[in-house]
């Protein structure tokens, strides 16, 4: 391959978590049966008018906050026309001149080099309806049409697929984390376009586009970035041109296809939307909004380590939001915190998978995990006794103590009782006792493997340890 | 035994004392229409479901002024399970699924719809001779327009077939019809009324209102169908008030304001002369009357075009034949129904006003037109604003000239906007206009005088309007001399 520039960027289609649809009180859902969340305005009925879910505006503030973007303060919709039957009104509204946000950044760490990914403009719009095609019928589902969707338009600044992907990464975790949208690729609720052109020099001007649609997974954006910058390469290297056009991926044979050629010059007759007022946005709007942002993962991940979580765990509890927000209320807490991450990360982890269920679904509150940890970090509790008492920690209110009480799994703290025990195991295994004594450090494991044996593993390991050691001085 | 064209508190009196039933007046309603047949005023009957109405009444304690009173709607009004069909081929089938607001309103104050009137297609004329439906004809003389578009429930206001009628007005079109026909027509304050279930035509300018054949029954109507309404976000979140307060109050001492535009040579010499006398009456009561300028009127005809021509491009875009209304069968392609749905569907000012609406917005077209008439609007409506620091009111005449022939030629648009042209500042201002009749001309045509208030003064327009009418007392049921 030669060397080109390639020149990227991407825009991002966001379904936003609201409850009901932009312009309507119909329920913002997914999965349900066709057309069963709509009404009349969804439909474009005569006569219907919009309304302005307040909703939007809010989440779509948080998304411009933390995708640092400007807020415009007074703004306004505009009809975006073009006939196409899944457009109820064959016009779409949405914010061609007034975007909400302006000029915002997103930071990626590229190994370790931090690289600010630059936002053009984030406005609001309707979503269309879907449209599926039965050999030479097309069948219309509006149940998506009117969900309100945030668009998100990067500047032409990414260099590379890799780049792209770490974007979209941290542009999901964003938007997830502050829930603004659930960003599920997989259906289609957050959806990537990209523009991709190449060039010699650093000081050309930008080469014609080619725009992939519709991309279905983050790491298909890269597969089809690699595959299209291979491509417009492999046609500049034979002399060729490109010509600008509309292409999809194509999963199946892993490669960019053409889908249609750009007919120049789209004209969509935008003007003002006059059912809608212009919108003021109040600072005392943008702190409220400002104020239930919840701590980002940037953020989380620094706190973690600095209470003493592995790097990798509290990598793996920020993927993890029910996790990730449970310890985020336990920060204030004076407990071990490694003991902490890897009890979530390990076995509740896997009980939660087990059972398909999600922590609020538990009674594991914050009190009841105080006190288990405190039990692990103390050697009250072993991870071995743990596995056997889980499933009850996880199903009843009562304290972990009384559970290992009822359950026979208490360690035997008391002195009196573990030094019973190791006289009684010093005097069953005089030939070890004598190899001790005579230097074969080894046969102290052994003794204390009976001494587990002995009271079935219920003793505290340390402190048997300490009385075997002073009963054989 | 005719009580349809008694005063509103007579026939109030006759159904609170069960002299009368609601069946009674709507039985009359509809014999009343059945002899106006060749008025054309009606698209639509709503004979079967007014007659079961009326009976549901009967149990019903008499509970408004308004209460058990017939009403027609203009046909861009959606009613549910009533066929709307906003005078267009495109929609000759269509039966809603829901109601407007303002027939909410309307069915909460117990009034029984009558039916749907005759008007130009999708309001987009000046005559009614859009209609798919043929026109409507005037009751002072059948071989004249009535006006347009809310042509029909002009006619039917006028002929006495019933008390009540609801219109819409985007350029004129309650105003200039109540001229032509001599009756009262309000176009109230824009957001006034919720627009919800009215079949836009441009959005920034449609407002509906009443028609009725006297001052104090069209406030009475207005008290009924105003309001804030969430279903819409232009329509304006003002209180309740009583339009009828003013009506009585003495008028002397009011200022008011008569743009020399509106009445310059653009204005016949019969109806300028009627409107001098009136402001002669006027004066002669003690009210200031000034001939001042006002920028910008001269403008709001080309304004007019572009902004509602814009918008209904727009607006009649939802008309493909996929969800509702006439549906091109078997076509070839997507491409192919739209083309053969709204080729066929629609009529020809409409197709040309959407041709003009979809050039005025194209490319660099929206900057250069739409949003710098948006922005001479702006100032528009500051100069009215100006106007109304130093005037209770202003007054003009309504049209340039009376009802012309049905048979006049159609094929000039600009003779169509002209019939507007001093109606049309109002709503690029968003303005209340009013239509009082003042006389007629030579040949018995009713001749009407436009007053237009400050934004939500509608209640002082009132005031002034049932002066004029009660000092001119004029003969305005077009068969009285015959009776």
């Amino acid at each position: 391959m030669s060397n080109y520039i390639p020149t990227i960027g991407i825009e991002v289609h966001v379904e936003l978590k609201t409850k009901t649809k932009i312009f309507s009180n119909s329920t913002n859902g997914y999965g349900q049966m066709a057309n069963s969340l709509t009404n009349v305005i969804d439909l474009g009925y005569p006569g219907t008018l919009p309304t302005l879910n307040k909703e939007v505006i809010n989440l779509a503030i948080k998304a411009a906050t933390v995708l640092n973007c400007n807020i415009r303060k007074e703004m306004h919709f505009d009809r975006k026309n073009y006939f196409y039957p899944d457009n109820s009104k064959n016009y779409q509204i949405t914010q061609a001149r007034t975007p909400i946000g302006y000029d915002g950044y997103v930071e990626i760490d590229d190994d370790g080099i931090k690289k600010k990914i630059y936002i053009e403009e984030m406005h609001i719009e309707e979503d269309t309806c879907k449209s599926t095609h039965r050999q030479d019928k097309t069948l219309l589902d509006f149940n998506r049409a009117g969900v309100p969707l945030i668009e998100i338009v990067t500047k032409p600044c990414i260099k590379s697929a890799k780049e792209a992907k770490l974007y979209l990464e941290k542009l999901k975790e964003l938007l997830f984390y502050t829930d603004v949208s659930d960003c599920k690729m997989e259906e289609g609720s957050m959806r990537a376009d990209a523009n991709v052109s190449l060039r010699k020099n650093e000081s050309d001007p930008f080469g014609t586009k080619a725009e992939i649609k519709n991309i279905g997974s983050i790491s298909n954006v890269g597969l089809s970035i690699e595959k299209e910058i291979a491509r417009q390469s492999k046609i500049y290297d034979e002399g060729g041109s490109i010509e600008p056009q509309t292409r999809r991926y194509d999963d199946k044979i892993g490669d960019t296809v053409l889908m249609r050629v750009k007919e120049t010059g789209n004209d969509y007759r935008y003007f003002p939307e006059p059912d809608i007022p212009f919108v003021i946005i109040t600072d005392d709007m943008i702190d409220n909004v400002v104020k239930t942002i919840p701590m980002l993962p940037e953020e989380r991940k620094e706190k973690y380590i600095e209470k003493g979580i592995l790097e990798a765990n509290a990598i793996k509890l920020i993927q993890n939001r029910q996790l990730s927000d449970f310890i985020n209320d336990l920060l204030e807490e004076d407990i071990n915190f490694k003991i902490a991450s890897n009890l979530l990360l390990g076995d509740i982890s896997a009980y939660l998978n087990k059972e398909d269920k999600k922590l609020n679904e538990t009674t594991l509150n914050k009190e009841r995990f105080i006190e288990l940890v405190n039990l692990m970090s103390n050697n009250t509790l072993t991870s071995k006794n743990l596995k056997e008492i889980l499933e009850k920690i996880m199903t009843s209110d009562d304290t972990i103590e009384n559970i290992m009480k009822e359950s026979g799994v208490q360690n035997i703290t008391d002195d009196s009782m573990i030094k019973d025990v190791v006289k009684k195991v010093i005097e069953a295994n005089k030939e070890s006792v004598d190899d001790y004594k005579a230097g074969h450090d080894r046969a102290i494991k052994y003794l204390m493997g009976q001494v587990m044996k002995e009271t079935k593993g219920s003793v505290n390991p340390k402190m048997a340890m300490d009385i075997l050691i002073e009963e054989l001085k | 035994m005719k009580y349809l064209n008694k005063n509103i508190e007579e026939i109030h009196e006759l159904l609170k004392e069960k002299k009368i039933k609601p069946i009674d007046l709507v039985n009359e309603a509809f014999d009343n229409i059945e002899s106006n047949k060749d008025l054309n005023a009606y698209i639509t009957l709503n004979k079967e479901e007014a007659i079961k109405r009326a009976k549901e009444l009967e149990d019903k304690e008499v509970d408004n002024i308004l209460f058990g009173l017939p009403i027609a709607l203009k046909d861009n009004i959606v009613t549910q399970g009533l066929k709307t069909t906003c005078g267009s081929h495109i929609l000759e089938n269509f039966i809603p699924l829901y109601d407007a607001t303002i027939v909410d309103k309307i069915n909460e104050k117990n009034m029984i719809i009558i039916g749907k009137t005759n008007m130009d297609e999708f309001a987009m004329g000046s005559s009614s001779r859009t209609s798919y439906f043929g026109a409507p004809k005037n009751p002072w003389n059948k071989n004249k327009i009535c006006g347009g578009s809310s042509g029909g429930s002009a006619a039917t206001i006028a002929a006495r077939d019933l008390l009540f009628a609801i219109g819409s007005d985007t350029g004129g079109s309650i105003r200039q019809p109540a001229s032509y026909t001599g009756i009262v027509g309000m176009k109230p304050t824009y957001g006034r009324i919720s627009r919800y279930g009215l079949v836009a035509f441009a959005s920034s300018l449609d407002q509906m209102g009443p028609m009725t054949k006297n001052v104090y029954e069209n406030a009475i109507l207005l008290n009924a169908i105003s309001g804030h309404d969430e279903k819409d976000l232009t329509s304006a979140n003002k209180d309740t008030e009583d339009f009828t307060r003013l009506i009585g109050k003495d008028v002397s001492g009011m200022k008011i304001a008569v743009p020399n535009y509106l009445m310059s040579d653009i204005v016949s010499e019969e109806i300028k002369d009627k409107i001098k006398e009136t402001i002669k009456l006027l004066e002669d009561n003690n009210v200031t009357v000034d001939y001042i300028d006002v920028k910008y009127l001269e403008n709001a005809m080309t304004l007019y075009q572009i902004i509602a021509m814009g918008e209904a491009s727009s607006n009649l875009a939802r008309f493909d034949g996929i969800r509702y209304g006439y549906s091109e069968e078997n076509p070839k392609n997507i491409e192919d129904l739209y083309l053969e749905t709204r080729g066929k569907g629609f009529g020809e000012e409409v197709k040309r006003r959407i041709m003009v609406g979809s050039y005025l917005l194209s490319g660099e077209n929206a900057k250069t037109y739409y949003n710098k008439a948006l922005s001479i609007r702006d100032d528009m409506r500051k100069e009215f604003k100006r106007v109304f620091d130093n005037y209770d009111l202003i007054i003009a005449p309504t049209t340039v000239t009376t009802a012309y022939d049905l048979t006049d030629p159609m094929d000039d648009p600009r003779k169509s906007f002209m019939d507007d042209i001093l109606v049309i500042p109002v709503n690029m201002a968003g303005l209340p206009g009013l239509n009082v009749p003042v006389g007629f001309s030579k040949d018995h045509m009713p001749i009407g005088m436009q007053i237009i208030g400050n934004s939500f003064e509608e209640a002082k327009m009132y005031q002034l309007a049932s002066f004029i009418e009660k000092k001119l007392n004029l003969e305005l049921d077009p068969n009285g001399g015959e009776k």
